[in-house]
């Protein structure tokens, strides 16, 4: 096993290396000079020829392409990925706080869509074809196809400003999480639930249910044993749940003024802050390559079988 | 709602309640403010780096905590931190008496010696203040006793006042905040000698002023002023019902965080008042006047878009009644500004003719004017992240279509617009006046400098003319020769319709209806916070 994950780590380096390649590359091909960029960020109202130059040595925009790569993939592997254009602050001490913000959103809201997606793909598969499968298909149906800003402003209406009971926006305390969470879980719950119902309802038609009950297993047990199976299925799309959530906040972040992730890199790329999309892009990349190893890893320590893939 | 959809609704929102329920604390926190107090206003950015030597801060919120020497008020210069001043006769030294009661909000006095380490910060740094031609005068700062500073300039330049007044760079921050002697480096705290104080700065959250109770000027009467980051109109506007924030105003770039609709629902509520300032900018359209292989290069052309674009519906349709139609570069209060030229309207038969006799032929109806086999064809380049410049642009777009005039309408970011400006890699672009405290004399400043308008105004007949009486008018001393020269200056620019104006750009306010004192600066930068109070 230790082999295996050894392997699966050492093989996700050169994709790593290709993707950080890619997002440097795309990002020096944008026909903005890069020294301006930072100029007009900093708000500099006139923009000379001498201060231009002094910028650009400074960025080390006078280098090779090849050499500014290198030197920041070291930098990179240092946790150093430069400074932010508009601050002038690391991007590491501007990343760190927005990884963690979004990353205790995505962990409640994960948390939450695992439970709601074996408690209603459960319950479903157990009730197929009737009125309750039905019902919560219906429902999750229309809440999931709904633009989660919109959902978010009637949340925001309903609770906040009607009921009173939690803040519009804002991350002040326990109860900021409750709305943003209840908006991810709603967009994402209603896709997660059905991936379990279908694994359940195809192992109920398995030969080993219809032998357990032949030796007359309790219908408990034989559940007990579907939903172990039905789950293996769903471990690995439930893993990769995490950075897709971590990657698609923006929206909810937007509107709820969370300072997470998705705030920071919509505001990076509209004001061109290049240091912080990289890292943006690579942090990302890196999150999906590590939890794909992750539900890698679970499915062939319940199934050894898969190791002879590799 | 019936039957289960009511159930779900009920269980979801019995959830939330025990949710609540269970949560300890924090109460006071998401609870309505209390607005017999404090503002609370939505900003759409945060308030970043409040180094008043730099250029990322907030500007409202610099101007609530750093002070300059004078002030620039409706009636003209003012004193501030300087009570008194004169100039010398060569107008070259400004001596600065300065108030002996103010302590920064550190406790360090304020004297000339925290005058002149603040001017010498700033001018170490030349190469960014270079937009504020001061910068470049400024040879000298001289402390003649602890409350007496002198100013020495290397040639006269009338608007030093002017320039010193401005929210940034010539403000002051307490020494004892520097790094290594200055503040290009960075800054290790932000004490003013402002009436607020920052207590506390949450990034992408919010930041907390206090009032200054050692404040020269009174304790101003609202206790806490909280800066807010709501970056979504719609949130902003269910804070606003919610109570959580209980103020709005147009920001820098003169755009609202809340359309006009919303601000007038929420007036006839009965909670909320609007308050409008006078005009601050005028909203103008840029020429390349330069770009000699486009029809924008031709003053004729440039005169016929002017008559084809109809100002009043813009005004009305598109900002609502909140921005009234601009004629001239700059509105008649600007000092300086009030010169008689022709008042060009929408008209479009006077544009056809123009164009015409400008050898714009046209086939039939509908159709784009060609000229020597070339088509009437420009492109009009506005902020993507500007809702109204999209539709300005699509509705002179279409009344551009009327009278054979092709216009290709670009969207794109702000950086990249003033990245055109500067290359002069346009026909025709958004843009807008400086403002208030810094028109005409900023504005027109950068009618020569490469970053700004220079491929705006170079390709006009008198363009060298243009540039001389721009240099002349920055150092002359006689008022009524600096008059004179403004007015050619504005007339040389109108006759050439180079800057095309749309409409007259104000500050609005949303603010509870018990506020009062409401004011404004004659700047859209920054609002005067401390002459408010609840009633």
């Amino acid at each position: 096993m230790g082999s295996y994950i050894l392997k699966r780590l050492l093989l996700s380096i050169p994709l790593v290396l290709i993707i950080s390649f890619v997002t440097f590359a795309f990002i020096h091909l944008s026909p903005l000079d890069p020294a301006e960029v930072v100029l007009h960020s900093q708000g500099i109202p006139k923009i000379t020829d001498e201060l231009l130059a002094q910028t650009r040595t400074k960025l080390g925009m006078d280098q090779p392409f090849l050499t500014r790569y290198l030197n920041w993939v070291v930098s990179c592997l240092q946790l150093d990925f430069g400074d932010s254009y508009i601050t002038g602050k690391p991007v590491w001490s501007m990343l760190g706080p927005a990884l963690l913000h979004t990353g205790k959103l995505t962990l409640f809201s994960t948390f939450a869509i695992v439970v709601l997606s074996i408690v209603f793909g459960v319950v479903c598969a157990l009730k197929a074809g009737k009125w309750v499968d039905k019902l919560v298909r219906g429902v999750s149906f229309f809440l999931t196809s709904m633009p989660s800003y919109w959902l978010a402003a009637l949340l925001i209406w309903y609770f906040s400003v009607k009921l009173d009971l939690l803040p519009t926006s804002g991350m002040e305390s326990f109860k900021s999480y409750i709305l943003p969470v209840a908006v991810i879980t709603i967009s994402y719950a209603g896709i997660y639930f059905r991936i379990i119902r279908t694994s359940m309802l195809s192992n109920m038609n398995e030969d080993y249910v219809l032998y357990a009950r032949a030796c007359g297993l309790p219908e408990k047990k034989i559940t007990m044993h579907i939903l172990r199976n039905s789950l293996q299925v769903s471990i690995s799309v439930l893993c990769m749940a995490i950075p897709i959530i971590l990657g698609s906040t923006v929206v909810v972040e937007n509107i709820f003024a969370w300072p997470g992730l998705g705030t920071l890199s919509v505001k990076s790329i509209l004001s061109r802050d290049f240091p912080i999309i990289q890292a943006y892009v690579l942090v990302l990349a890196v999150a999906f390559i590590l939890f794909n190893i992750v539900s890698d890893i679970i499915n062939v320590a319940l199934n050894p079988k898969l190791r002879d893939g590799l | 709602m019936t039957g289960r959809m009511g159930f779900l609704v009920r269980t979801f929102t019995l959830s939330i309640v025990l949710l609540v329920g269970c949560s300890n604390g924090d109460a006071a926190k998401t609870a309505s403010t209390d607005t017999g107090k404090e503002i609370v206003y939505a900003t759409s950015k945060d308030i970043n780096d409040m180094n008043p030597h730099f250029y990322s801060g907030s500007m409202p919120a610099q101007g609530l905590v750093y002070e300059s020497l004078v002030e620039n008020t409706e009636d003209g210069i003012k004193p501030l931190l300087a009570e008194s001043w004169e100039v010398s006769d060569d107008g070259k030294v400004y001596k600065f008496h300065l108030r002996k009661n103010v302590t920064f909000h550190d406790g360090e006095r304020f004297n000339a010696e925290a005058v002149k380490k603040n001017i010498e910060a700033v001018q170490s740094n030349a190469s960014k203040h270079s937009w504020i031609k001061l910068s470049t005068k400024i040879v000298d700062c001289n402390v003649l006793d602890e409350y007496t500073v002198e100013l020495v300039l290397s040639e006269p330049y009338y608007p030093t006042l002017v320039e010193l007044s401005m929210t940034r760079p010539y403000v002051f921050i307490s020494p004892k905040n520097f790094v290594n002697g200055g503040t290009k480096d960075g800054v290790s705290g932000f004490n003013g000698t402002g009436p607020y104080k920052l207590t506390e700065h949450k990034v992408d959250q919010y930041a907390v002023m206090e009032a200054n109770e050692k404040y020269w000027g009174g304790v101003p009467k609202v206790k806490k002023i909280t800066a807010k980051v709501l970056p979504a109109g719609e949130t902003t506007f269910l804070a606003l019902q919610k109570g959580e924030v209980n103020f709005v105003f147009t920001d820098d770039r003169g755009a609202n965080s809340l359309d006009v609709e919303a601000m007038n629902q929420l007036v006839e509520s009965g909670e909320y008042q609007i308050i409008r300032s006078q005009p601050m900018n005028t909203g103008i359209i840029v020429a390349n006047s330069s770009k000699t292989e486009s029809p924008v290069h031709e003053t004729a052309v440039r005169e016929a878009f002017w008559h084809s674009i109809d100002r009043e519906t813009i005004s009305k349709q598109i900002f609502e009644g909140t921005e009234q139609p601009a004629y001239t570069l700059f509105s008649s209060n600007v000092n300086y500004a009030n010169v008689e030229v022709e008042k060009r309207g929408y008209d479009l038969e006077k544009a056809k003719k123009l164009l015409e006799e400008a050898g714009w032929g046209i086939g039939n109806a509908g159709e784009i004017r060609t000229k020597n086999g070339k088509p009437l064809a420009m492109k009009l380049y506005y902020d993507v992240n500007s809702s109204t410049q999209k539709t300005q642009a699509e509705f002179i777009q279409n009344t551009g279509k009327r009278i054979g005039i092709h216009l290709e309408i670009v969207g794109e970011e702000s950086s990249s617009i003033a990245n055109r400006r500067s290359t002069g890699d346009y026909d025709l672009l958004f843009n807008q006046t400086w403002g208030l405290a810094y028109d005409p004399q900023s504005t027109i400043a950068a009618f020569t400098s490469k970053s700004s308008y220079y491929h705006t105004t170079r390709g006009i007949a008198q363009a060298d003319e243009l540039y001389k009486k721009i240099e002349e008018v920055m150092v002359t001393t006689d008022e009524e020769h600096r008059k004179s020269l403004y007015t050619d200056i504005l007339i040389i620019v109108h006759k050439e319709a180079v800057f095309i104006p749309i409409t007259n750009g104000r500050v609005s306010i949303l603010a509870p209806k018990n506020l009062q004192g409401i004011s404004f600066k004659q700047t859209q930068f920054k609002l005067p916070f401390e002459r408010m109070y609840f009633e």
